[in-house]
């Protein structure tokens, strides 16, 4: 079922009158009407972890901020820059009053002067629809002062980003919105602390997908929203499927209802060609690759969810599942990945700067054919040493596809430094728009 | 100027924020629109319009992608060649675009109109092959759709010049 | 102060609660934890990852939040990750392991990846031999890369980011210490970061670019050789050099330097100075030093210094002559004089010169101790109610409360002075002060650029400084004050003008009850590195005004430029029958004198200042003398010895001690207690060199400061009633203007102007005056014109700068930019156009 897609039943429901018709802007009232802590215990209830990554309890963050602190913000996550992710793009081009809601229930519940949504500047057209659906409902008076006659007052911003993924990670990102490098802080203070968060005042950030599930939450209640999914994964996920598939796409799919198999088979309608799967990047560039060895590998059958992802030794992440098939030459996506990080690394901790840049030069010469089987070795040291000594995030993010691919899939580097070149194959151009392949979702099991 | 072109979006701009550092991403934009990429004119505007010295913007400029430190063509495309796109051909859709573009070694055309460069994910690995021009998505791509946008740019250029 | 027990290795230590990790290692349990990107003076930012330590704290349960105990023990939870020291304060029962194999093994990979980008050129390096990475390669490094040459990124290696700091890209290590330093430290962000990931780079795009007048320390604090300037740059290896700890001679703040000195080619193998380095003081000038102390040393060697003693023979000409000839000849001149004997000193003197000075003086009958330039009043004031012993502009802040609101503070109030270009490290910790949340009052009559760093600025009419302290809101804000140290200057005023304010602050400072208290009290911008001390030993700015009216028969001219600085001194000068001048420079003066004796500067012989905050500081021998110049309280002695056979005196630390029981000031400054040192905090010394170079660490000692009055106990000036402003106004009469002489810290002093003339020519102004729009408007002046100004006879050239500056009616006039005097104390004259003459 669709609680965040839910254009896929609603055609329209980007519009506000939509929106309000099918129950948009109920919860906010409802949550204006009950307790700032009701609110935190009633998402803190539902489990609902944070789907940008991390993963961690929802509720458990909003209670973070002192309640007596004068000046909090919310802060919406809207950078999606994760490679093989594109998810927040199309809740915030079809359902955007959602998320809008969802981030005011989280002011009401912080006692938040003000959003702030910080989106990535590729999304600019994103941008000007959100703005305008912001405008709308300002006009309406879901925004703005005394909303539903209550104290709460709270204006909603559109942040553009100008091309930096490390502005996705929390703090980079509020640095970067104070207008300077958006380079990690050093923590503590946590945004949620005070001197830690934007302007230097308790900040929750969430992202898009988190706060979209929110309304739903307050409507239905947290007992109705945990009926769906599993103890540690409840609710529904989002998984941006892509790469060599034949029907790539955004799948809403319940936790723990599907599987690897059916996201890749019954949702994406299989391999391209009909060729065998190699290897899956479940969360992005970011995540460990899991090796399938062809299509009836049982690993397959993994469970979708965060608890179940993690046995295969990876994650579920921001669950970007990107799909190799047979002819991929897993080198070659380290390769690829590894230049991303290299690319998207702020160049603040030396680990991370220089590692970065070293595992780059040293993957071109292993493609290259031109290097010796001890830089196998080298490079997966190099990546080791950046391990657990970076000031964020990225630096492990980075180390990982080289250790992870070299774990699973030696013999392809080791063709690289025997000097037997591999070809890397890519299929056609493939096409189909995305809302066909949304409206194809079906409802797997449930109601 | 600066101030008297967009005297609006930039007191609409400050009134978001509660520093007007807060401002300078929003404003740099604003310079590029102007200039046609960030040169030191916008660097100095912006920052006196943001109570910052001019070299705290210049680190700004420089450290976002999207913000251009030397001129570029009218129509700037983007294609995504990251893992994704790449598995469905996005880096042979690049080089024949380029190609196609008679684009130099800094991606400008030779009729100077086109800048065309290969970037990381842009969030639509579900349609590629894809690009962006000027930071409007065009997607589901190949190379007789791409040479189709390219011509309709040309024509564009040649009926508005501005 | 609260403190906490850690455990560093095992081993227990008393430490200050919240205490930085590093500097609680370093000082407490004397190891060190390695670091780049940490700097004690400013922020951490986690950036390097070289302090990486082991990180353990005491366990405690969740639900009750008693602590874990392990058969009685605390249970230690250890942090399974490695953390960074200098990110972390410590706290109760922290563990903390420096040195652990998970520890060396965490620091060689990261010295790894510095040196995977970082160039192969320690050889020629100026840092090699003091560099922190070098170092650190050595004790922690792998020894051989691991990187292919190949793979290495090149970058430019002669960046100019100023026209006397070079970066050289490659060997930068982004630690972002000098962009930190510029932003926190000076409050002028013209360093940044550009691009980012490895491309990323220190850059400048302002205008003018890297042009603080702090530049410099950003090369001391670079952890490698990324920043040199164009000063020293290859111009020698740490180790060839011998440091001599001295004392800038530029300005009252006295600031602790070293002077990096070798053997060298240039010189004909004589000594000279390389380089001049801060040297710690945490109660003067921390670890800073401005420009014009790091790169206007180059007059201590200039080949046009006076090298001989000259006497003027029959018929007038000067000639050179020998010591024996010229002193007897001043001996006998004084001794003729039937007591008409005065002296005028240069500001920059030592002690002991000034000492020796009055003696000669005094010998002969005379009473008049002149002070140069006379520009102003009150020091004896500020022996009074000066700011007390132990003071510290580094411990002036506020408090504040859980929001960040400040509930408590202390006040620094700067008045009638252009602080940063009279006394700029005073500048740089005043707005350190704020910083910390001290409330920072600036008044002057226009605007200057301390007010970006106050919290409140004050405008009084030109002249009537002393009005700020009947501005109600500006005393309530000072009397509230936790501590209050006022800084005066004497800008835009008279000497009565300047006496009026210093009485009035210092009535103030008493009723409220600032005096006599540490951090609490009076300073002044005097001029020149030794006024205080002068003025303990009886020299007065209003005795050289006396002087001026009725000069002496003989007047005794110790190291001033009498005539470039003071327009009016030919006139007066005239009138005195023999002058005998001391002088550095074979001056205007000299030419007018019966003799002239060449005196060594302070980097040719042993000697103390005692600086604006009443510090006696010692400087030592940092080369040999140039020609046969002798130290001025040498030359002194033998004269006095000609005219009262005295006993000869042997050495600087002789004459001092004589002071200390002759002169009561002095009684605590025996050379042996003015070199004692202490180990301070922030400890940046010691052999690490993480925090900047050799030359930090103080051996030179701390100096003694002299006790004000009001702690003695004794009267003080309280109760004189302010002076009436108008007795202390100049009369303007129509169609002149207020000509107000104002200090640029570049200059063309004799002290200066052999840097100024080369090293940093395009630095120093060009002639220039500051013009009010209105008056620009009635003389028909444009910006940017050659304008002339005349005053009682004497007439400049300077460029006008049309602007907000000047009080309208008033005119800026920068002293000592011009090739000939421009006015010394503030007088009314007027300002025109210069037609330029079309000769056909
Ligand atoms: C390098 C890096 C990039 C990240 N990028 C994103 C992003 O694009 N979007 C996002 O929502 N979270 C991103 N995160 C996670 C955020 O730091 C943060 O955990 C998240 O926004 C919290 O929201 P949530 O609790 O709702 O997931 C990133 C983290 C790191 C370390
Ligand atoms: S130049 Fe020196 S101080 Fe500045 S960032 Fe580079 S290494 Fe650090
Ligand atoms: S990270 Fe601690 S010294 Fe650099």
């Amino acid at each position: 079922m669709n609680i965040i897609f839910r254009e896929v039943d609603i055609p329209n429901i980007h519009e506000l009158d939509v929106y309000v018709q099918n129950g948009g802007y109920a919860a906010l009232k409802k949550a204006v009407g009950m307790t700032r802590a009701d609110v935190i215990n009633e998402v803190k209830a539902s489990n609902l972890r944070g789907r940008g990554g991390a993963g961690f309890p929802t509720g458990v963050k909003w209670s973070f901020i002192p309640q007596d602190n004068p000046i909090n913000y919310v802060v919406v996550n809207a950078d999606e820059s994760e490679t093989g992710t594109f998810k927040d793009r199309q809740i915030m081009e079809n359902n955007p009053h959602q998320l809008i809601e969802g981030a005011l229930i989280c002011a009401y519940a912080i006692k938040a002067a003000a959003v702030y949504i910080y989106i990535r500047g590729e999304y600019w057209d994103v941008g000007d629809s959100l703005e305008q659906a912001i405008a709308d409902a300002q006009a309406q008076h879901y925004i703005g002062d005394g909303i539903f006659g209550s104290e709460f007052s709270c204006p909603v911003y559109v942040h553009l980003g100008a091309g930096a993924y490390i502005c996705g990670e929390e703090s980079a990102l509020l640095e970067s919105l104070e207008g300077k490098l958006g380079q990690p802080r050093v923590r503590p203070p946590f945004p949620a602390n005070k001197g830690g968060g934007l302007y230097g005042e308790p900040t929750v950030i969430n992202n898009v997908e988190t706060l979209a599930n929110v309304p739903y939450i307050i409507a239905n209640g947290a007992a109705e929203y945990k009926k769906m999914g599993t103890e540690g994964s409840t609710g529904t996920k989002i998984f941006c499927l892509s790469g060599h598939v034949e029907k790539p796409g955004n799948y809403e799919l319940e936790f723990g209802k599907s599987t690897l198999r059916d996201l890749i088979y019954t949702q994406g309608g299989g391999i391209k060609g009909g060729r065998q799967i190699k290897g899956i990047l479940p969360s992005g560039g970011s995540g460990p690759v899991i090796r399938v060895n062809g299509n009836d590998d049982a690993i397959l059958d993994t469970p979708l969810t965060y608890e179940d992802l993690q046995k295969t030794g990876s994650i579920l992440g921001s669950a970007s599942v990107i799909i190799m098939d047979e002819t991929v030459d897993m080198t070659w996506v380290a390769s690829k990945v590894t230049k991303f990080f290299s690319h998207e690394s702020c160049g603040k901790c030396t680990p991370c700067r220089e590692g970065t840049y070293w595992l780059d030069k040293t993957i071109d010469r292993i493609m290259m054919g031109v290097a010796k089987p001890s830089d196998v070795d080298l490079i997966h040291n190099v990546a080791n040493n950046m391990k657990g000594v970076t000031l964020c995030a990225l630096g492990e993010f980075a180390a990982n596809p080289i250790l992870f691919t070299i774990k699973h899939f030696p013999e392809d580097f080791q063709a690289h430094v025997n000097g037997v070149q591999q070809p890397i194959a890519t299929t056609a151009p493939q096409r189909g728009a995305r809302t066909t392949t949304a409206a194809t979702v079906a409802a797997p099991g449930g109601d | 100027m600066l101030r008297d072109k967009y005297a609006e979006q930039i007191d609409a701009t400050f009134a978001k924020y509660p520093t007007k550092r807060s401002a300078v991403m929003p404003l740099l934009y604003l310079a590029q629109q102007a200039y046609g990429w960030v040169n030191q004119q916008g660097i100095d505007e912006v920052a006196a319009l943001c109570d910052l010295d001019p070299t705290q913007v210049k680190s700004i400029a420089g450290f976002y992608t999207m913000y251009s430190e030397k001129p570029k063509g009218k129509y700037w495309l983007h294609v995504c060649t990251d893992l994704a796109c790449a598995l469905c051909g996005a880096d042979e859709f690049y080089e024949s675009l380029k190609e196609y573009l008679h684009a130099d070694a800094d991606g400008n055309s030779d009729d100077g109109l086109f800048t065309v460069e290969h970037v990381m994910c842009l969030g639509a690995c579900d349609r590629a092959p894809m690009m962006q021009c000027n930071f409007h998505f065009h997607e589901n791509l190949n190379l007789d759709k791409a040479q189709a946008l390219v011509e309709g740019w040309r024509q564009e250029s040649l009926t508005s010049p501005e | 102060m609260a403190t906490v027990t850690v455990f560093i290795d095992e081993k227990p230590y008393e430490v200050p609660a919240g205490m930085n990790l590093v500097q609680a290692v370093k000082e407490f349990a004397d190891t060190d934890v390695p670091v780049f990107c940490y700097h004690p003076k400013m922020k951490p930012v986690g950036m390097c990852r070289m302090c990486l330590v082991e990180l353990g704290t005491p366990m405690h349960d969740r639900a009750t939040g008693e602590a874990v105990m392990e058969n009685g023990q605390p249970k230690i939870g250890w942090n399974p990750k490695l953390q960074t020291a200098c990110t972390s304060n410590v706290s109760e029962g922290l563990r903390v392991r420096t040195s652990s194999a998970l520890v060396e093994d965490g620091r060689k990979n990261i010295v790894e990846f510095l040196l995977s980008s970082h160039p192969l050129d320690c050889p020629i390096c100026d840092k090699g031999g003091e560099c922190p990475l070098q170092n650190l390669t050595m004790e922690h490094g792998a020894g051989t890369s691991r990187m292919m040459f190949e793979d290495k990124i090149h970058l430019d290696k002669h960046v100019p980011l100023g026209d006397l700091i070079y970066l050289d890209e490659e060997r930068c290590i982004q630690c972002g210490r000098c962009v930190r330093f510029q932003d926190e430290v000076v409050g002028d962000p013209v360093l940044g970061f550009h691009e980012r990931g490895r491309t990323l780079q220190i850059v400048t795009v302002s205008d003018p670019p890297f042009d603080t007048y702090f530049s410099g320390n950003t090369t001391d604090i670079c952890p490698v050789g990324a920043l040199t300037t164009s000063d020293f740059r290859f111009g020698a290896r740490p180790w060839e050099l011998t440091n001599v700890p001295t004392i800038c001679p530029h300005c009252p703040v006295g600031c602790n330097i070293t002077a990096s000195t070798r053997l060298d080619r240039e010189a004909g193998g004589k000594t000279i100075i390389k380089r001049m380095m801060p040297r710690q003081n945490e109660a003067v000038n921390e670890i800073w030093m401005c420009d014009k102390g790091r790169f206007g040393h180059h007059f201590t060697r200039s080949q046009d210094r006076l090298m001989q003693p000259m006497i003027r023979r029959a018929g007038g000409a000067q000639m050179l002559s020998n010591w024996g000839e010229v002193l007897t000849a001043a001996a006998q001149a004084i001794k003729g004089a039937e007591g008409s004997v005065a002296a005028l000193a240069g500001s920059g003197i030592s002690n002991e010169d000034g000492y020796l000075l009055r003696q000669v003086v005094t010998a002969a009958g005379g009473v008049r101790l002149g002070m140069w330039k006379p520009t102003h009043a009150g020091a004896e004031i500020v022996a009074q109610v000066g700011v007390a012993v132990g003071t510290n502009l580094g411990e002036l802040s506020g408090t504040r409360d859980k929001d960040g609101n400040i509930v408590e503070y202390d006040a620094i109030l700067v008045i009638a002075s252009d602080l940063e270009e009279e006394a700029p490290i005073w500048r740089l910790r005043v707005k350190q002060a704020a910083d910390r949340g001290a409330r920072v009052i600036v008044a002057n009559a226009r605007p200057t650029r301390m007010d970006d760093f106050a919290s409140g600025t004050f405008r009084y009419d030109v002249g009537n400084a002393a009005s700020t302290f009947a501005h109600g809101q500006v005393r309530d804000d000072l009397a509230k004050a936790r501590n209050l140290v006022i800084i005066a200057g004497a800008e835009g005023l008279t000497l009565e003008g300047s006496h009026a304010l210093m009485q009035a602050a210092a009535d103030f400072l008493t009723q409220t009850g600032h005096v006599g208290k540490v951090n609490n009290g009076l300073m002044a911008t005097f001029p020149g590195a030794n006024w205080m001390g002068l003025s303990y030993l009886g020299f007065t700015p209003q005795a050289t005004h006396e002087i001026a009216a009725n000069p002496p028969k003989v007047l005794i001219v110790a190291q001033a430029d009498v005539l470039y600085d003071d327009p009016t001194a030919a006139e007066w000068l005239s009138k005195v029958e023999t002058v005998i001048s001391l002088s550095l420079f074979p001056d205007e003066l000299t030419t007018h004198a019966a003799v002239a004796l060449p005196v060594q500067s302070f980097a040719e012989r042993d000697g103390s200042f005692t600086n604006g905050e009443r510090r006696v500081q010692r400087f030592y021998t940092a080369h040999n003398p140039l020609g046969e110049a002798l130290p001025m309280w040498t030359a002194l002695s033998r004269i006095l010895e000609r005219v009262n056979d005295a006993r000869p005196k042997l050495s600087a630390a002789a004459v001092m001690l004589e002071m200390t029981s002759a002169i009561p000031a002095f009684a605590g400054s025996r050379y042996t207690e003015l070199s004692k040192v202490v180990r301070q905090s922030p400890d940046v010394g010691g052999t690490d060199m993480y925090y900047g170079g050799t030359a930090y660490k103080n051996t030179g000692g701390l100096g003694v400061q002299i006790a004000s009055a009001a702690e003695s106990g004794s009267a003080l000036a309280s109760g004189v009633t302010m002076v009436d402003v108008e007795t202390t106004a100049v009369n303007v009469a129509s169609g002149e203007v207020l000509i107000i002489p104002t200090t640029t810290l570049y200059n063309r002093e004799q002290t200066f102007r052999p840097s100024a003339e080369n090293l940093m020519e395009l630095r120093v102004p060009a002639p220039f005056v500051e013009v009010n729009a209105a008056d620009a408007e009635k003389y028909a002046i444009a910006d940017g014109d050659m304008v002339e100004i005349s005053a009682n006879g004497m007439s400049v050239r300077a460029k006008a700068h049309v602007n907000g500056a000047a009080p309208q009616g008033t005119i800026l006039l920068p002293r000592n930019l011009a090739e000939t005097a421009s006015p010394m104390m503030i007088t009314a004259g007027t300002i025109a156009k210069v037609i330029e003459m079309v000769t056909a």
